[in-house]
């Protein structure tokens, strides 16, 4: 079954999701199964997604970080605003941390990337910019599951 | 709560996607983008249920979610906690989210395809700003209904009305709204498209900046934006047209691998890059006479107050329209008006000396039903015939002048018994005229009376 799973996957929808401008959603649920979701700022993965690791501003997560310390569920999605191809990954969260000096350029430069995006479908660039961003907590989750997220009639089909 | 949902609507135009959580009976979360929370009233909004399978699984389930909307001018965040009630599939809020849906599936081809299933009804039992979400505080913007605006809602519509009252003739009731508009409402793009009962044809028969183009251009009924407002008559708002577009498109190129045939993607009449559109149906009872539509480059062009504002206007106008197309009627053997005295002058085709005239080749193709102008298309079907006709005549005849009764009489025209539309028939041909032949001139010389001015040779052909 993982075999036919993986086939099925379409290698650029991975490569796609490391891009920048992207609109990223995390969603987690409390130990109760009340849902919350925030906006994440940018998304990497160093292992060809065995996990990735999402960015969120501080400001903005104290749910999610309150969610994944008891339950550790993670769901996020990333999308192309111009195009609406959107991918989601679910999973547990293996770590939660802060995020270093070091990773601001580029939490910024993803940022950045998304206020150009937007921009050239009508969000002016200083709105984008007024976003709060930094500083940030890191998510890493273990990938478990990928979904096509697309707009469509195969959004939520499973692709690995 | 600690927000009133009213006081927030900016969120729900769907100009800025809004995202909803859920989670599994066992609480695994789900996340996915929705492109418009619906404001349905304080304590409630909706979501369209199109392919959202698993998060309909979820509601099942677990019926809590937790949905964020954004202010598309502040761009602030604000968190919904919501409970779900329950899913309608028919009513007044199924058919206004069903309306923009329809639109947006037959603009961009998917007509059946991608529609709503249902209308997911929530209550919201806390809705509060995202604390933190922007770096520096939104700037207080001038909601849509500012006070200015109330001003000018009792002016507009009074000048509307005395523009509809003053109107001489159909054509000059038609300029006069659509100036009204652009003077009272900076409604700078806009058209009037009238109803073809006998072919289910809307027919543009007025607009105002969009230079020549636009008067006589075609939409089926429900086709496309204008054509989904003309089947459904309900009035339809779209702000951010070019995402839910986006959206749409995204849908279409998922569907392309599906063995069902797509529709080619009906092209916006007007301004190609329209971010806004407001199409307001026409209607006296349950009869269609008309689609009113404006569009704007800003997303955020037309608010809610344009929407029930212009819905009141749109009643006066229908019928001013149609009093005025019966006005059009009467009289039609009455003595010259003044008009008519200072046309009776007007030059037979064959007048003047032929060196200083300019050829114009008319050619009626019988099998398109279409009059091309020195090879390039100037009109077709009845208005097309009503301008061979009269060619004709004044060629044998050398008359010039001619009375909407003895069109109604010829039934080689083909008009149709009752509600005719012969005088918009004959506003469509004399702008046509303007646009692509200005040598030929259809004048109006009194109620259901008409001269043909020609300042060039003209030349007929019949293939």
């Amino acid at each position: 079954m993982w075999v036919v799973l993986l086939d099925r996957m379409d290698p650029t929808r991975l490569r796609r999701c490391l891009e920048p401008g992207l609109s990223i959603l995390v969603g987690t649920a409390d130990s109760a199964g009340t849902p919350s979701c925030c906006r994440g700022i940018a998304i990497q993965s160093m292992d060809e997604f065995e996990t990735i690791t999402v960015f969120l501003p501080v400001a903005t997560s104290h749910d999610t970080i309150h969610n994944v310390a008891t339950t550790k569920q993670l769901a996020v999605v990333a999308t192309h605003p111009r195009d609406n191809f959107a991918t989601q990954f679910k999973g547990t969260t293996l770590d939660a941390r802060l995020a270093r000096e070091d990773e601001s350029a580029f939490v910024r430069q993803r940022l950045d990337a998304l206020a150009d995006v937007l921009d050239r479908i009508g969000v002016p660039r200083r709105l984008t910019h007024r976003v709060a961003h930094w500083p940030a907590f890191a998510l890493t989750m273990r990938v478990e599951q990928v979904f096509d997220q697309t707009p469509g009639p195969k959004a939520g089909s499973r692709v690995r | 709560m600690s927000l009133r949902l009213s006081d927030i609507r900016r969120c729900f135009q769907g100009v800025i996607p809004s995202m909803i959580a859920t989670a599994d009976s066992r609480g695994l979360p789900n996340i996915i983008y929705v492109s418009q929370v619906y404001f349905v009233d304080d304590r409630h909004v909706a979501l369209s249920c199109q392919f959202f399978t698993k998060t309909r699984r979820n509601l099942d389930e677990n019926p809590v979610a937790c949905a964020e909307v954004m202010d598309p001018v502040t761009l602030q965040a604000y968190r919904l906690r919501l409970k779900f009630l329950r899913s309608e599939r028919s009513g007044p809020l199924f058919d206004t989210m069903s309306l923009r849906i329809d639109a947006i599936a037959s603009h961009t081809g998917m007509a059946g395809v991608f529609r709503l299933i249902a209308a997911d009804v929530f209550e919201v039992t806390c809705a509060e700003p995202v604390a933190g979400f922007l770096t520096e505080a939104p700037a207080d913007m001038p909601e849509g209904a500012s006070l200015d605006g109330m001003r000018t809602e009792m002016r507009g519509l009074q000048w509307v009305s005395e523009r509809i009252n003053r109107a001489t003739g159909l054509e000059s009731l038609l300029c006069g709204v659509l100036e009204a508009l652009e003077e009272y409402f900076n409604f700078s793009h806009t058209a009037i498209l009238l109803h073809d009962e006998a072919n289910r044809r809307l027919t543009t028969i007025a607009s105002r900046g969009y230079g020549e183009s636009g008067v006589g251009a075609e939409v089926g009924i429900g086709e496309g934006l204008i054509g989904t407002v003309a089947r459904e008559r309900r009035l339809l708002r779209l702000t951010s047209l070019e995402a839910d577009l986006r959206y749409g498109r995204a849908i279409r190129r998922e569907a392309a691998d599906g063995k069902r045939a797509l529709q080619a993607e009906i092209p916006l009449p007007g301004l190609p890059d329209a971010q806004s559109v407001l199409a307001i149906p026409l209607t006296i009872g349950d009869r269609l006479v008309g689609v009113i539509a404006a569009e704007d480059r800003d997303p955020m062009r037309f608010s809610e107050w344009h929407e029930a504002y212009l819905d009141i206007l749109a009643n006066q106008i229908a019928l001013g329209i149609d009093r005025m197309m019966e006005r059009c009627d009467e009289n039609a053997d009455s003595a010259p008006t003044e008009a008519q005295a200072q046309t009776s002058a007007i030059s037979p085709l064959s007048a003047g000396p032929a060196e200083d005239r300019r050829v114009r080749r008319l050619t009626y193709y019988r099998n398109d039903d279409a009059i091309f102008v020195d090879d390039e298309y100037l009109i077709r079907n009845i208005p097309a015939r009503i301008l061979w006709k009269v060619l004709g005549e004044s060629t044998r005849t050398g008359r010039t002048e001619f009375s909407n009764r003895e069109l109604r009489v010829d039934a080689s025209l083909g008009l149709p018994p009752v509600k005719d539309n012969l005088e918009s028939r004959l506003i469509l041909l004399r702008q046509r005229l303007q646009e692509k032949c200005p040598d030929l001139q259809i004048v109006s010389t009194g109620r259901g009376r008409f001269a043909l001015r020609a300042g060039a040779t003209v030349e007929m052909t019949e293939r």
